[in-house]
């Protein structure tokens, strides 16, 4: 009997051994500092391609090409134990035939000295994933009623790579568009070269990126339409291959940009009644903190400028208690569409209280945000609202704040633009107050 | 009886010599050996005991079962299995060495491999070296 219960807990331990031998995902465990302690085959499988010699003594060295921050996310993560990264999609260059594939990884802290985890390559399932997606963005395209529209192929960096009929038929461009970047279907205060990136990379990121609005046609005149982006390419991620050699490569993206013409006043009311201010028919609290969210997540992508506007009306509750609210109302609408006047279809417009409104500036610095901010105060001293009280005379004051590496979030730009804002109310109204470190300059 | 002992990783003509050697003769060797069949499947024949300590599997659970695919699926791709298949897919005799990194009871190890096959011989072999 006492012979049989070691012999029972050896077949064990092999048959434990075999498991993990034999486990369809990459196992990993590891002190904090990467040292591998134990390792399944599949995961040494993976590892040993990124790997310059072999090498599969330390994870963290491992993965270095594909996820370098990994020492410092596990250093950041305060928690004694938990889920460092979950899933975290790592996209792998090829290698031998060239090949890209998708990792997906997890690390898990199991305490201060030893962490596990666990790698799979999901490159089949990522674009099967995507196949779907793409197949029910295509039919959403084709389904939904619309006047008509183009099919545009698109290289990486967004610009047009071949001329078809239905390209002259809804926007009336020649053949002499192809090599234009996509930018050329809009008005042209209505997108930026960084934001035609964004929408690319949107793209990729979720299987497509969709967008209403103003379109433009070659000879200027313009129609609502929809313009969406769906990756072509059979992987996620860029394509260095054909960046570095400039080659013009196989279609990337394919753009499909419909006529909505017919379907502006049932899409928009929908949408408006969803988004909008339903006094003054500017963007409403919730839009704005929508907009403000994808452009933070664009700029931590790819840091550029961005700006926020934070205005109040001056004296607002003495035009209302002179003058009754329906002329308050009227001050209100005055003053959107001034600032509608004034800044580009790029910018995002929002009554957030009573009478407090947000402009966000992407593409803009300080010095553009001030000069932007200072325009509306001027047009808005100048320019009395027509009221049915006749004609009212009501200025602002503006906060700006600008995104930088320290603003954590929406709610942080905005204390910021609120900061400023306080300083040009209390610097006597009607003015523009950017960042502290500014007024100190200006002083 | 000396003799097998002596027998070298890296010796020439290696596939028929161990083509010629029993269970026990391949169980006094210092390197790893896997025997597998000409089949698709590539099932396991021969396991010695230096493989089978190295791994931690014991005979019993290896031999008779698919190499590549229930056995050692680390090395079902095309640095090792795709070699086997287009050598016999070409009618091609194999014997290539290439240097590895597998889990020998879940700690990387690098190792040299050397893929074994002729057309003529009914069966493969893989012989495993620690570096």
């Amino acid at each position: 009997m006492s012979v049989e219960a070691p012999d029972d807990l050896a077949q064990e331990h092999e048959a434990l051994l075999q498991f993990v031998y034999m486990a369809p995902a990459g196992l990993v465990q590891a002190r904090s500092d990467g040292e591998v302690v134990m390792m399944n085959p599949v995961a040494a499988q993976l590892l040993m391609p990124l790997s310059y010699d072999g090498d599969l003594s330390n994870l963290f060295t491992a993965l270095a090409d594909i996820a370098p921050d990994l020492h410092s996310r596990l250093a950041a993560f305060a928690a004694p134990q938990g889920m460092v990264c979950d899933g975290l999609h790592l996209p792998v260059p090829g290698v031998d035939k060239g090949e890209r594939r998708l990792f997906a990884f997890t690390l898990i802290k199991l305490d201060d000295t030893r962490v596990m985890a666990m790698l799979q390559d999901v490159t089949w399932q990522a674009k099967r994933e995507r196949l779907l997606r793409q197949q029910e963005a295509w039919l959403s395209a084709i389904l939904t009623g619309v006047a008509d529209y183009a099919l545009i192929n698109l290289d990486t960096r967004g610009c047009v790579t071949e001329w078809n009929e239905s390209i002259g038929r809804v926007t009336g461009h020649g053949p002499d568009v192809v090599g234009r970047s996509m930018a050329v279907f809009y008005p042209e205060d209505a997108i930026t070269p960084a934001r035609v990136q964004d929408r690319l990379h949107e793209a990729d990121d979720t299987g497509w990126s969709l967008d209403d609005g103003w379109r433009q046609r070659a000879e200027g005149t313009r129609f609502w339409g929809s313009a969406m982006i769906a990756p072509q390419r059979a992987l996620v991620g860029d394509n260095p291959l054909a960046a570095a050699t400039g080659a013009v490569a196989e279609p990337d993206y394919c753009l499909i940009v419909r006529d909505m013409s017919a379907h502006r006043d049932a899409a928009e009311s929908a949408r408006h009644a969803a988004v909008c201010d339903h006094l003054t028919g500017i963007g409403n609290r919730r839009a704005f903190f929508d907009a403000a969210e994808t452009e933070l997540r664009r700029w931590h992508r790819m840091p550029r400028p961005l700006s926020l506007l934070l205005i109040d009306v001056d004296h607002f509750k003495k035009v209302n208690d002179t003058h009754g609210h329906p002329v308050g109302d009227a001050v209100l609408r005055h003053i959107t569409r001034v600032m509608g006047e004034t800044f580009r279809q790029l910018d995002v417009l929002a009554r957030i209280g009573g009478e407090e409104f947000t402009v966000l500036l992407p593409a803009a610095d300080l010095a553009s945000a001030q000069c932007g901010a200072e325009r509306l105060r001027a047009a808005l001293e100048a320019q009395p609202a027509p009221t049915d009280a006749g004609p009212v005379f009501c200025t602002v004051s503006i906060g700006i704040a600008t995104m930088d590496e320290g603003t954590t979030g929406v709610d942080a730009l905005l204390k910021r633009a609120d900061e400023a804002l306080y300083a040009a109310k209390h610097g006597g109204r009607n003015r523009v107050c950017g960042p502290p470190m500014v007024l100190a300059e200006s002083a | 009886m000396n003799t097998h002992l002596a027998l070298e990783f890296a010796q020439p003509h290696l596939l028929d010599t161990l083509l010629a050697l029993d269970a026990a003769q391949l169980d006094t060797l210092e390197f790893g050996v896997i025997g597998m069949g000409i089949g698709a499947d590539a099932m396991v024949r021969d396991y010695n005991a230096f493989e089978s300590k190295e791994a931690g599997l014991s005979k019993e659970r290896v031999i008779g079962h698919p190499l590549f695919t229930v056995v050692a699926p680390c090395m079902n791709n095309f640095m090792v299995a795709q070699r086997f298949e287009d050598a016999a897919a070409a009618g091609q005799s194999l014997d290539l060495t290439v240097d590895y990194v597998l889990t020998l009871r879940m700690r990387p190890v690098k190792v040299q491999l050397r893929l074994l096959a002729d057309p003529g011989a009914e069966r493969r072999f893989l012989a495993i070296r620690r570096l």
